[in-house]
């Protein structure tokens, strides 16, 4: 018992060493900057100012969110209204990431999606379509929404799937919810096909962030509240992942079986606190 | 018999002493409302043979008793409870769980589930749906199975023909909450194991004394055979060129219809001592 305690102390401790090398922050937003409910949630306790302090620090800071309920200027306006200081610039979200992908490729998007994001959407030739993007569509994931889709992917040469994220689910204030994985998954079953996923956990989008830093991924640590999607994904892109005790976290997470963190923290005061006194030293 | 040996050499497949022959419905003995030709003369035939028979069907919208009246208007001579399908699974794995399911199934199909008790569910049972696929029910049905109520499956179809083309089947929504639960769907219908086995179970006989008839290499044959019976594949119904190329080992036998596959058993599978 001892031992394992001291250990866990020992491990708890020393991830604060390696963010002298860091040069950059990335933070998860829901469930580690608030908690979304009534009204648009309510900040976590100590996170504004964390937030304004790392801003005042030498360290560069993005944002980065799998949310894909509204666009990013609403969604940025929202958290701007709970006290935080953050400008559209500095947040990645899957939607636009999603939409340079379709320009790119010259593909015309059929979309399952929630109303409220589909501004992002604007500009994007939608006519005839030659793949499916889906995003956390809530209530329009219904049958009949899910159906055309499918009809989309099913009747297509090379069915083409962008997932925005791939979460299992997320806490509302009226309980757990379906995210859209589980969609993702249903029209990976019925056709036969992997989706291409757009935003965490997949490398490009992480690896957008570090180039808008110009930094490398040693240099840049994730915090999130999601083990599996934002840690272990930031891991997987080299890049230190610390994750808060707020959100989504369970306990069970940090016996997880594939998936651990360099750093828990109860919350991201906490870690930053522990962060700027690093960097003092 | 008057039935000319349609192969006199080929030896007898086993000493196995047949004991039951599991027969599908659709396209085996009719395709939508039409009869296989001879289908209803080879099963009569059958019956006069020493070996008791089952009807299996992987069924998420019929109840038994619609599927009775149209094998009945097709004057096939067939007994309701000979009738054994992927809800009647369903029905028996709730009752020996014992639990209270959140039927997701169509209202046509709740008659094989009637007495069963729904109030407060702590199971989820998903067949082919779509008027419950919605975002509400499905998330009942997440919270539900997150909280330990066992996932059962009808079956996993990945899409069915509708009128208006494919449309998605259960297999697409039970594999979505599989992934958000983390859990794995306890799927009840053919080609299961499970359901072969619960087929047989008031016919007194084991898997080896037994033989499946079907149209489907996978589902019906390659299922029936994973469990120790044999497996006759029929040319009639969803069959494509080729099909029994597909599942390993083969079929017993490939033939062209259910009149045959019963020539078969008659001159090769009975023990006529």
């Amino acid at each position: 018992m001892r031992r394992s305690a001291s250990g866990a102390v020992n491990m708890a401790e020393r991830w604060p060493e390696c963010v002298r090398s860091v040069k950059g922050v990335i933070l998860d937003m829901c469930g580690v900057l608030y908690d979304s409910g009534e009204g648009g949630g309510v900040p976590i306790q100590g996170s504004v100012e964390a937030v304004r302090r790392l801003k005042s620090s030498d360290l560069q800071l993005r944002f980065c969110t799998n949310e894909t309920q509204a666009t990013r200027e609403k969604f940025v306006a929202k958290l701007q209204r709970l006290g935080f200081d953050i400008d559209v610039g500095e947040v990645f979200s899957p939607a636009p990431a999603v939409v340079s992908i379709l320009k790119e490729r010259c593909l015309r998007p059929h979309l399952l999606v929630h109303d409220d994001v589909l501004p992002e959407f604007d500009g994007v030739d939608k006519s005839d379509p030659n793949c499916v993007v889906i995003g956390d569509a809530a209530d329009n994931f219904s049958y009949q929404n899910t159906n055309a889709a499918f009809q989309v992917l099913i009747s297509l040469d090379r069915p083409l799937l962008f997932s925005m994220g791939r979460g299992r689910y997320y806490k509302e204030t009226d309980g757990l919810k379906l995210d859209v994985g589980a969609y993702m998954k249903a029209l990976e079953y019925a056709c036969d096909l992997e989706a291409e996923v757009v935003g965490k956990p997949a490398p490009m989008f992480f690896q957008s962030v570090l180039n808008d830093m110009g930094i490398q991924p040693h240099e840049a640590l994730m915090i999130g509240d999601d083990l599996v999607n934002d840690v272990g994904g930031a891991q997987r892109c080299g890049m230190k992942g610390l994750q808060v005790r707020t959100g989504k976290y369970r306990p069970s997470d940090e016996r997880h079986p594939t998936v651990t963190a360099d750093g828990y923290v109860d919350n991201l005061a906490c870690a930053v606190d522990a962060i700027l006194k690093h960097r003092r030293v | 018999m008057q039935q000319a040996p349609i192969c006199q050499k080929q030896v007898m497949a086993s000493h196995r002493a047949l004991k039951a022959v599991l027969i599908d419905l659709s396209g085996t003995l009719h395709i939508e409302d039409a009869a296989v030709p001879g289908a209803q003369e080879a099963l009569a035939r059958l019956r006069r043979a020493p070996v008791a028979l089952k009807f299996v069907t992987n069924t998420t919208k019929e109840c038994k008793r619609t599927l009775l009246e149209r094998l009945r208007r097709l004057s096939f001579d067939i007994e309701e409870q000979e009738i054994f399908t992927s809800l009647t699974a369903a029905r028996n794995l709730l009752e020996q769980k014992e639990v209270r399911p959140l039927l997701l199934v169509e209202d046509s199909a709740r008659e094989d589930f009637a007495g069963i008790e729904t109030s407060d569910p702590n199971a989820v049972v998903i067949g082919l749906a779509p008027d419950h696929f919605n975002y509400e029910t499905l998330n009942k049905a997440f919270r539900l199975i997150l909280d330990g109520a066992p996932l059962i499956a009808i079956h996993k179809a990945r899409y069915y023909k509708r009128k208006d083309g494919l449309a998605l089947g259960p297999g697409p929504f039970v594999t979505g909450l599989e992934y958000s639960t983390d859990t794995q769907a306890t799927v009840v219908g053919k080609p299961e194991k499970t359901f072969f086995l619960e087929a047989l179970r008031d016919l007194n006989c084991s898997p080896e004394e037994a033989v499946m008839i079907g149209d489907d290499a996978r589902d019906d044959v390659g299922g029936a055979q994973n469990t120790g019976m044999l497996g006759i594949l029929v040319k009639t119904g969803k069959y494509r060129a080729g099909d029994e190329g597909k599942i390993n080992p083969p079929p017993h036998l490939t033939c062209e219809s259910f009149p045959e596959a019963v020539n078969h058993i008659l001159q090769h599978l009975l023990d006529t001592k």
